[in-house]
């Protein structure tokens, strides 16, 4: 009982290049992730999502809610705009701050959070993207892993975030939804049996996803 | 079109298979037969000699001394156990029966199945958290209280032939058991990576909520350590044990509101689950209480142990959970038998009586030994005259001992060979003809009759009178009636509760 929160944070570029087929694609996605995740009864029982989009400006499109309350409708993509990714792991430091759970002596704290960052192209606010960093390696994340979505996305910024970035060579619906399936399977792992030896808690990506180590 | 394939398992019989992956594990890929009878699964990694020979036993020895035998039918149902080793394409498979179609949601969840499960499979969480049940399984899936403990004898049948047979599942957990609470069916699965003591390891540690506190306490160190704990039958045990209290109560015995590490959830996890492992009823330290203010109020009423103890699942079964998670916790050998467990199942099933309340969600409790007995998930108190049957059996002729077994008595309610005999235990072993009913009892009229359909010895004791098959008897307290004579067969003492 008094079963432990699992917060999960999803990051979403929409910047101007994300706008038609690859927004498109990333709802399909992401819907098909929460409807995943809710035939899952150990998800149901922990799941709590938030979802940051950002483009010239970072929101909090979602705010930390319980998977069985979330309702999202279609995230919208602007004509143009540049890539604040920077003012997203602020706007997220703000959040995890704000929203997680720590243990006291009465109550059992939150699971370390996960977080998802997808991306179509490289932090337009570097500075801050890279002041926010150590901030954010501060909020001791479960794990995090950074998608590179199509070929103008720069593993190497994301690199200096996360040592697991992966990278969807396409920007179709079958990518995207490759990409969530696997965030749901990640974030199902817990309920799974466990290997004898302690390894990395994620389940391989799926074919479409490349791992960059 | 998809494509079928035809290819040969490794003692020759030919298999076909629909090319299209239908669900994918941990471990296997799970593809089915064109006609659904059977389903080929393959395993993603390569697998080493050791696997193999494995697997090769699995189908072949172990498979033949379960089900080849006199009563080995009867396993079908329980065990869903592979049946052929295949090699396609450089990678090691198996086939596997089907899992029958009550292993899957029929009606799913609540508001029109908002959830979307229909159809998918009953793993078992679904029924063992109070706060899914209440909020989202559709409530023609829960079945009621008598269904969960047909689900937990059969759950702990088939643990215990494994066991017989010198095998540990090494992961039983509600994933890698099938239940239907809507009809009090269970089936063991994913059999393959059982473990044979001193022959085949285990390849997992066991799946959270079910990993035994010393495997957990030791899993840091590594596989060859000498203090190294891994999963074997005492481990099973623990996972039995916990399968049973979380499909009773709707909570797990050991997720309790004790705080091990402020800073680190994980450290808390581990500590929690392993070495400080505690039990939330535990009767003398309290601090693993859960506490009631924190949790949902979904919930409730199951969160709450003094409303809701294990004692309500009666002294057999509350017996069992006491040795495993009081003393048996940290010492294995202490922990209950799985034959152990089916024997108070079967014992506990004899104590039950069904509710007055025709809206009692549970619809069945179990008699709580006093003179006013009441259902304690609904509160609904029981009225009337509850004739209670104490068993006795013959060691020697004349003579009768206790049995520390009861039959409650209610309309319909049946009796059996194995009441009448102590020698003969309801299970696989049954023939046909011992299966059937041998009377019943009916409240007719402001008193309960016995009638009697196949006791050719049934006699009351102090009158001396023989009620003859198709005969009936007025029952009373303090009455001796005799079932059967000769080795093994009862005597039952009547003791009638005037509520």
């Amino acid at each position: 009982m008094s079963v432990r929160r699992l917060p999960v944070y999803i990051l979403l570029d929409t910047s101007g290049s994300m706008r038609g087929e690859p927004i498109h694609s990333v709802n399909v996605g992401l819907q098909a992730m929460l409807s995943a995740l809710r035939q899952d009864p150990y998800a149901l029982e922990s799941v709590h999502l938030s979802i940051i989009t950002f483009d010239i400006e970072a929101r909090e499109y979602l705010p930390l809610t319980p998977l069985d309350e979330v309702q999202i409708g279609e995230i919208q993509s602007p004509e143009s705009g540049a890539t604040f990714l920077g003012a997203a792991l602020e706007l997220l430091i703000q959040q995890v701050d704000r929203d997680i759970r720590k243990s006291t002596g009465d109550v059992k704290g939150d699971w370390r959070p996960l977080l998802f960052i997808m991306t179509d192209g490289s932090p337009s606010d570097l500075l801050a993207y890279r002041q926010a960093i150590p901030e954010i390696k501060r909020r001791n994340f479960g794990s995090i892993v950074a998608c590179a979505a199509g070929h103008k996305a720069k593993q190497d910024a994301l690199r200096e975030l996360t040592d697991r970035v992966v990278t969807l060579d396409t920007m179709d619906a079958a990518a995207f939804s490759g990409f969530f399936k696997w965030v749901s399977a990640s974030v199902s792992v817990g309920s799974s049996s466990a290997g004898l030896e302690h390894q990395v808690t994620l389940p391989p990506p799926p074919p479409e996803v490349q791992l960059v180590l | 079109m998809t494509n079928v394939i035809t290819c040969r398992t490794l003692d020759g019989q030919a298999v076909e298979f629909v090319d299209e992956v239908v669900g994918s594990g941990a471990m296997k890929e799970v593809h089915f037969a064109p006609d659904r009878s059977y389903v080929v699964a393959f395993y993603k990694a390569p697998q080493d000699n050791q696997a193999k020979e494995r697997l090769q036993m699995i189908t072949g020895k172990y498979r033949e001394s379960i089900f080849n035998q006199v009563g080995g039918d009867y396993w079908r149902n329980l065990f869903c156990w592979p049946t052929a080793m295949l090699e396609h394409e450089g990678r090691l498979g198996l086939v596997a029966p089907t899992y029958p179609r009550h292993f899957f949601f029929e009606h799913g969840s609540r508001n029109s199945d908002m959830l979307g499960i229909k159809g998918k499979e009953k793993e078992g969480k679904w029924f063992a958290a109070a706060n899914l049940r209440n909020r989202f399984v559709d409530p023609r899936e829960l079945g009621d209280w008598l269904n969960h403990l047909k689900v937990c004898l059969l759950l702990a049948r088939a643990v215990r032939r494994m066991h017989m047979a010198g095998l540990a599942h090494s992961d039983l957990s509600y994933k890698n058991v099938l239940v239907d609470p809507s009809q009090g069916l269970a089936c063991v699965i994913d059999v393959d990576g059982l473990v044979v003591p001193g022959k085949y390891p285990p390849d997992v540690v066991g799946t959270p909520d079910f990993i035994a506190p010393e495997v957990v306490m030791t899993s840091h160190l590594a596989r060859e350590d000498p203090n190294r704990r891994l999963p074997r039958r005492e481990t099973d045990l623990h996972a039995l044990a916990v399968l049973i209290y979380m499909y009773l109560l709707y909570r797990h015995p050991l997720r309790g509101g004790k705080v091990h590490d402020l800073q680190d959830e994980q450290r808390d996890e581990a500590l929690s689950m392993g070495e400080k492992a505690l039990f939330v009823e535990h009767p003398t330290d309290r601090s693993n209480r859960i506490k009631v203010a924190s949790v949902k109020p979904t919930e409730l009423p199951w969160a709450n142990t003094e409303r809701m103890p294990f004692s309500i699942t009666g002294p057999y079964l509350a017996d069992l959970f006491q040795r495993s998670f009081i003393a048996g916790l940290h010492d294995p050998s202490q922990r209950p038998s799985a034959n152990e467990w089916e024997t108070a199942l079967v014992k506990t099933v004899d104590l039950i009586q069904p509710c007055l309340n025709p809206d009692c969600e549970q619809k069945w409790y179990v008699f709580d030994n006093t003179t006013t007995p009441c259902c304690p998930f609904c509160a609904t108190p029981f009225q009337g005259k509850l004739p209670v049957l104490n068993l006795y059996s013959s060691r020697k002729q004349g003579e009768f001992r206790p049995d520390n077994h009861r039959l409650m008595v209610w309309t319909g309610q049946s009796l059996f060979l194995w009441h009448a005999n102590n020698l003969i235990a309801p299970n696989e072993k049954l023939t046909e003809e011992q299966k059937r009913r041998v009377g019943y009892f009916v409240l007719h009229d402001g008193r309960w009759w016995l009638v009697n359909e196949a006791l050719p010895d049934l006699m009351e004791v102090a009158t001396r009178t023989r009620v003859p098959i198709g005969g009936k008897l007025e029952l009373e307290d303090g009455q001796q009636i005799l079932l059967a004579r000769g080795d093994g067969g009862r005597l039952v003492v009547v003791q009638m509760v005037d509520a």
